[in-house]
């Protein structure tokens, strides 16, 4: 993508709107093998997080200190008011790391898209939140098997205590939102709020700077379009902070599901 | 005008799932407000409902990509 | 144009279908990569971070349920404290009660004392008012009797003409009559009616 060639597009001068090719930012190499600029963010973001955790862990104080308390915090909102509330007091510390590992890299990924100089929410990409959403429905689906069997875990897809006739047509709606719906669109959902969310900004802003260049009165129109930009940058914040919470959530209720004791 | 049709087909797909995402919502506010402590029970179900509903719209941004004109 | 799949004029050298495919085809390298990265952090939060954070818990639950022993043991001082306090309370309240129902018990009696004394003073009063006044009137009496009886003696004599007094005295008909008058007996007559 360039300026250049957006702008022939337009028929010379007019604005051209940002499109998907703005995400497409290769450093090394070239093609379907090229190091993008995500990975080298989502590189970058494990690192932070591992090293805030492990240096915020460090002295275990009683009385934590502003690091520590921001670590336990989260972990806590992760431990109990997800994992404890949804999969149960039994068994839900096995599952506690995966949910507060996907919880912080997909929030600090996701943060990364409003905090310069990233800029670039990685999750916008769609290998990544596919990739973790494969990983959930991996896990659900073993855990689930080891719970109750093979032909157990399919068995218990289906409600208990439905009239006979009904239950092949119950079988398939759930084992199409078992097998397809859940994986689908626990990627998608994150990958379509970060991808439009961002898109959204990029127009805000290079639309805003195409008016305050244009003559007359457009200039006004570009300053209240990047007050606009400000606006939406508070409110894609919230929207990053509620995608990982919602993933997460939603990981935890499908790995719930898997291995409640009757579904 | 140029553009894609296909996100004329996201924006139609979008409307049942936010209706359905508002309407489940607006139940779990007022199973809250009614009775505080159910909330852990209702938080679960409401995000499933929302899982399940929203699916549909999301669908609807992947195939407005994937049958693109 | 799409607005979405933009083939950019130079296709090719921009990046090639990368560039311009569509967003949800994902890119072998990110997913590969999001694999990898996400397996090395969960590594290091499953054997590192979650222990460490779960030991701080159980310290601090620890902690906190000997501090709630603390807690409870100054509670039951204060309790007991509290208690003393009021059962003093209580000893105060009740001989402060005692000593009112005293003073008052000693005030009634100081007032029912000082009435007997006033009445008895009174009745004295009354009683010796009564014996003057029960000893004048028998001095009047003996008085006006010897008075009365002299005059009816001096005027009957004067009337009669000549001295009763030594009669009177002899026969006591002054006292009689007196007597008389005293029981009622003596009737008014017409003295001379006849004349």
């Amino acid at each position: 993508m360039s300026i250049a060639a957006l702008g022939m597009e337009g028929g010379g001068d007019g604005f051209v709107a940002p499109d998907a090719s703005i995400f497409w930012e290769p450093v090394i190499g070239s093609g379907a093998t090229a190091i993008t600029r995500p990975v080298i963010l989502l590189v970058i973001s494990a690192a932070l997080v591992a090293w805030f955790l492990l240096a915020t862990t460090k002295r275990r104080a009683l009385v934590p200190g502003k690091g520590q308390m921001m670590t336990e915090s989260v972990y806590g909102l992760v431990r109990n008011s997800i994992a404890k509330d949804i999969i149960g007091s039994h068994d839900f510390m096995r599952f506690v790391p995966l949910l507060f590992t996907m919880f912080l890299l997909i929030l600090v990924n996701n943060l990364f898209g409003v905090i310069p100089p990233f800029n670039y929410p990685t999750m916008s990409r769609i290998g990544f939140p596919v990739a973790l959403a494969l990983t959930v429905w991996v896990i659900f689906h073993i855990v689930g098997m080891k719970k109750h069997g093979f032909i157990g875990y399919w068995k218990s897809l289906v409600p208990s205590g439905l009239p006979k006739p009904m239950i092949p047509a119950i079988f398939v709606l759930e084992l199409i939102t078992d097998l397809f719906t859940r994986p689908v669109t626990l990627g998608l959902r994150l990958f379509g709020n970060m991808f439009a969310g961002h898109i959204l900004m990029a127009l805000f802003i290079s639309g805003g700077w195409y008016m305050l260049q244009a003559g007359g009165i457009l200039p006004v129109a570009g300053v209240v379009t990047w007050a606009f930009a400000i606006i939406m940058t508070l409110f894609e914040l919230l929207v990053e902070f509620l995608q990982a919470y919602v993933f997460t959530l939603l990981s935890a209720l499908y790995i719930a599901g898997a291995v409640a004791d009757s579904h | 005008m140029t553009g894609n049709i296909a996100i004329l087909g996201y924006g139609l797909s979008a409307i049942g799932p936010g209706i359905g995402v508002g309407l489940i919502f607006a139940a779990y506010i007022n199973g809250v407000a009614r009775q505080p402590e159910a909330r852990g029970m209702l938080q679960p179900i409401a995000f499933l409902g929302m899982a399940i509903t929203e699916a549909l719209a999301i669908f609807g941004i992947a195939l407005a990509f994937v049958f693109k004109v | 144009m799409h607005m979405l799949t933009i083939p950019a004029a130079g296709g090719e050298t921009d990046g090639g279908f990368w560039a311009t495919a569509a967003p949800i085809i994902p890119h072998p390298i990110e997913f590969f990569f999001s694999l990898a990265v996400f397996a090395i952090l969960f590594w290091v939060v499953a054997k590192k971070v979650v222990p460490r954070l779960e030991q701080v818990y159980a310290e601090r639950s620890a902690a906190i349920e000997g501090g709630m022993a603390r807690a409870e043991e100054a509670q039951a001082e204060a309790k007991a404290a509290l208690e003393s306090y009021n059962a003093q309370l209580q000893d105060a309240r009740g001989e402060g009660n005692k000593i009112r129902e005293d003073a008052r018990a000693q005030g009634a009696q100081i007032v029912a004392e000082m009435r007997a004394q006033a009445q008895a003073e009174a009745a004295r009063i009354v009683d010796t008012a009564q014996k003057q006044i029960e000893a004048e009137r028998q001095s009047a009496v003996v008085s006006l009797r010897t008075e009365v009886g002299r005059l009816s003696t001096d005027l009957a004599s004067r009337i009669v003409g000549e001295s009763l007094q030594d009669e009177v005295r002899q026969k006591g008909i002054v006292e009689r009559f007196l007597a008389e008058l005293e029981a009622g007996d003596i009737r008014p007559e017409r003295v001379g009616g006849d004349l």
